[in-house]
């Protein structure tokens, strides 16, 4: 135990002196929520688009602002002339647009919007029928009443996306702390004094788990914060199955790191196959867009991510979405199981100076 | 200038040596172009996408003929379609003999839990209600379907817009065939879009551009800082200035070798882009080329000025990540950027990928430019001049003794 005490100690030293590695940990989440925060606030979220309508005739205004005021939560800003409506979208104050004179409904698009104009043209066509019905008198024989499941209130898209980050940088955190860290003790040969001591390997990961994990902990907490005072978003934590998760899911991304640790020995090309597989796990793992979008062979790779399993856990923990308790319980007791299992295997690099 | 060309190949075979530099230059740009191009190329299209859904029809045994089997059917059809590809939908509906309402329990906790995109439900009494509506005329309320989604899933979203079209589509056969809309009598309906094009262009051209100059980026802002910082820090330029060899002709051997990585950079992502993806721009222009070595050259240069910001390889490579993730969403080189607040509108002003990327974009027809044209060149060379200036100032050739 003394030990442990003493390597825990030590540990927090390295850790809080590694200015850049600190950063890395418990800002650069920050950066990335308020990046995406910003950028991204309205994309992927088809009813808060911004419609630009010039009307220059009288005909059918009736049926068109009544199409319109049906189309959902789209905002509507008004034009006196086309004019004014192309150079709007042009610079992006509006995202689409709509021309009427009277003959024909004129959706007006730009092209610079390739990932959102699948969803405007939607919305146009939907315009378009309804407008078609009204002018003839005519009503939908059947109606779609929308029927919004689960306990929990509607959230906005970056109110997903940030727990999806947040599972990001836990993995990628608990991925540097063991390959990186480890293997940059291996190669200065601070592994090899160590283990001429009596202290044995396992005080040794025991404390860098200890501190790494604490230091997650507190970036997550960071980000969170950040992310409710910033852009006001709203979770309901549930702080033990929270607590309990972030410090399963940091072990088992140390358990993952103890792999890397395994197959390389530089510290610079462990931490750059930790960077490569968190960069490849993050376009895979449904953190940005949903996973139903990608063709089936993806889809099948993602299933088998351990960051798609921790996004969703995320999700749940933070009170976004909801899990089964049975799912939540495996994904922790899986990340358990790696680091279990895992950990065991790098106590025995440590013990293995001959290794480089 | 043969000690300048093999300069350059000696940097061009160092730099393709490092199986971490392949990944990155080479390797990554690929996998991201593949990745986006497989996952946004042919959003909303059948074959590309597939989300699980439910159908509980409370009518029971369905009657041919009657409304709920013509909606039922056209469910079934999209969920195991003829033709070959994917079906946009693969459907979970009850067993036979087994309760609709349990079913519908059962298929509600798996929408919650985010494992099914939407349930579908045809409510009892759905096909009489529909033909007394009919008979009673449009003062009569119309029955309804209920569509189950849940909200805070995007793909819920995503799969409620698709089941809302098909339902759209079933509601105006349905008028047609009943003789209650006249079709002569539609208005037409024209999509128009900014810049004179026919159509918008295709998600692998818009990308493309936006890919190669992140190439280009992440070779100026981790290559040229990473190369000078570790060969100086290795004592390995040491060993360059002992020989006859001066820093004009060692920056000019770099430099070349530099623009010919950026070549097969450019050259694998082109082709991957045009032959796996079908990407149909055309870079063979002058215009076109002046730009991307424009781009190449202020990439090139912001290197350089990391190098001589940064007082070791690896504070050269932490200030390089910091920098990269903002310069890079910042800049409109994935997604037209709009409606940032001013801080962060201070560094899509200030960053030269925004004005290259509108530049680029623009002059390949993919984008509207709303960068004024002449800045679009004067940034980037200001940041060239900017950054040669502090590079001369500061930049140090060795390591201190």
């Amino acid at each position: 135990m003394k030990a442990f005490v003493s390597l825990v100690s030590s540990e927090i030293r390295i850790t809080l002196r590694d200015r850049i590695g600190l950063f890395f940990t418990l800002i650069f989440p920050l950066i990335f929520i308020l990046i995406f925060g910003f950028l991204m606030g309205g994309l992927g979220k088809a009813d808060r688009a911004v419609l630009g309508i010039a009307i220059t005739t009288g005909t059918d205004l009736e049926s068109l602002e009544g199409a319109l005021q049906g189309a959902g939560a789209l905002k509507l800003v008004r034009f006196e002339t086309v004019e004014g409506l192309t150079d709007a979208i042009a610079s992006r104050k509006v995202d689409f647009g709509l021309e009427w004179a009277g003959d024909a409904l004129r959706f007006v698009y730009d092209p610079s919007h390739v990932q959102e104009n699948y969803a405007f043209e939607q919305m146009a066509r939907g315009i378009a029928d309804d407008f078609n019905l009204r002018r003839q008198g005519v009503t939908p024989p059947i109606e779609v009443e929308i029927v919004q499941v689960g306990g929990i209130e509607s959230k906005g898209w970056f109110n997903l996306v940030v727990p999806g980050i947040l599972a990001f940088s836990v993995l990628s955190a608990g991925l540097f702390a063991v390959s990186g860290h480890l293997t940059a003790m291996k190669e200065r040969r601070i592994l090899d004094r160590l283990i001429v001591t009596p202290m044995p390997p396992v005080a040794l990961l025991a404390a860098i788990a200890f501190v790494r994990t604490v230091i997650v902990y507190l970036s997550t907490l960071i980000t969170l914060g950040a992310s409710v005072l910033i852009f006001h978003l709203a979770f309901e934590i549930d702080w033990p199955s929270y607590t309990l998760f972030v410090v399963s899911a940091t072990l088992g991304s140390m358990g993952l790191g103890a792999v890397i640790a395994l197959l390389v020995r530089r510290p610079a090309s462990a931490g750059n196959l930790a960077n490569v597989l968190a960069m490849v796990m993050l376009f895979l793992s449904g953190i940005y867009f949903p996973v139903e979008l990608m063709p089936s062979f993806l889809r099948t790779l993602s299933k088998g991510l351990p960051l798609t399993h921790m996004a969703v856990a995320m999700r749940y923990v933070t009170g976004v979405t909801e899990m089964s308790p049975a799912r939540f319980w495996a994904t922790c007791l899986s990340l358990l199981g790696i680091a279990a299992v895992l950990f065991p295997l790098l106590a025995r690099y440590i013990v293995r100076p001959e290794r480089r | 200038m043969k000690g300048v060309l093999l300069l350059a190949r000696a940097h061009l075979t160092s730099a393709l040596r490092e199986r971490i530099t392949l990944f990155w230059f080479l390797v990554f740009p690929i996998l991201l172009l593949a990745i986006l191009a497989l996952v946004f190329g042919n959003t909303g299209q059948e074959g590309s996408i597939q989300f699980p859904i439910a159908l509980v029809n409370e009518e029971g045994p369905t009657t041919e003929g009657s409304f709920s089997a013509m909606i039922v059917s056209i469910f079934e059809g999209m969920a195991n379609p003829n033709a070959e590809g994917e079906p946009i939908f693969s459907l979970a509906e009850p067993d036979p003999g087994e309760d609709p309402a349990s079913f519908l329990d059962r298929e509600e906790r798996l929408l919650r839990q985010g494992d099914l995109a939407a349930i579908i439900v045809i409510p009892d009494g759905f096909d009489d209600r529909l033909i007394r509506s009919f008979a009673a005329g449009p003062s009569a309320a119309p029955p309804a379907l209920q569509v189950y989604i849940n909200r805070n899933d995007a793909a819920s979203q995503m799969a409620s817009g698709i089941i809302e079209q098909v339902l759209a589509g079933v509601n105006r056969q349905i008028l047609i065939r009943s003789g209650a809309i006249d079709l002569t009598d539609e208005v037409s309906t024209d999509a128009v879009w900014i810049g004179g094009r026919e159509e918008g262009p295709s998600y692998i051209d818009f990308l493309l551009p936006g890919i190669i100059l992140m190439g280009f980026f992440t070779a100026g802002l981790f290559g040229v800082p990473g190369t000078i910082l570790f060969n100086r820090d290795r004592k390995i330029l040491r060993r360059y200035w002992v020989s006859p060899l001066t820093v004009p002709r060692y920056l000019a051997g770099f430099s070349l070798g530099h623009l010919a990585l950026c070549s097969l950079q450019f050259a694998l992502l082109y082709a991957v882009g045009r032959y796996a993806f079908g990407a149909r721009l055309d870079f063979a222009r002058p215009d076109i080329a002046l730009v991307l070595l424009l781009a190449v050259l202020t990439f090139m240069a912001f290197g350089f000025l990391i190098a001589s910001i940064a007082k070791t390889a690896n504070a050269g490579m932490a200030l390089a990540n910091v920098l990269n993730m903002p310069m890079m969403f910042l800049s409109g080189l994935f997604f037209p950027i709009s409606g940032l607040p001013l801080f962060l509108l201070v560094i899509v002003y200030i960053n030269p990928v925004s004005y290259l990327v509108d530049r680029l974009r623009a002059g390949l027809g993919v984008g509207t430019a709303t960068m004024p044209a002449p800045l679009t060149i004067a940034v980037p060379l200001a940041w060239i001049a900017l950054s040669a200036f502090v590079a001369a100032k500061r930049l140090r050739w060795d390591v201190e003794r």
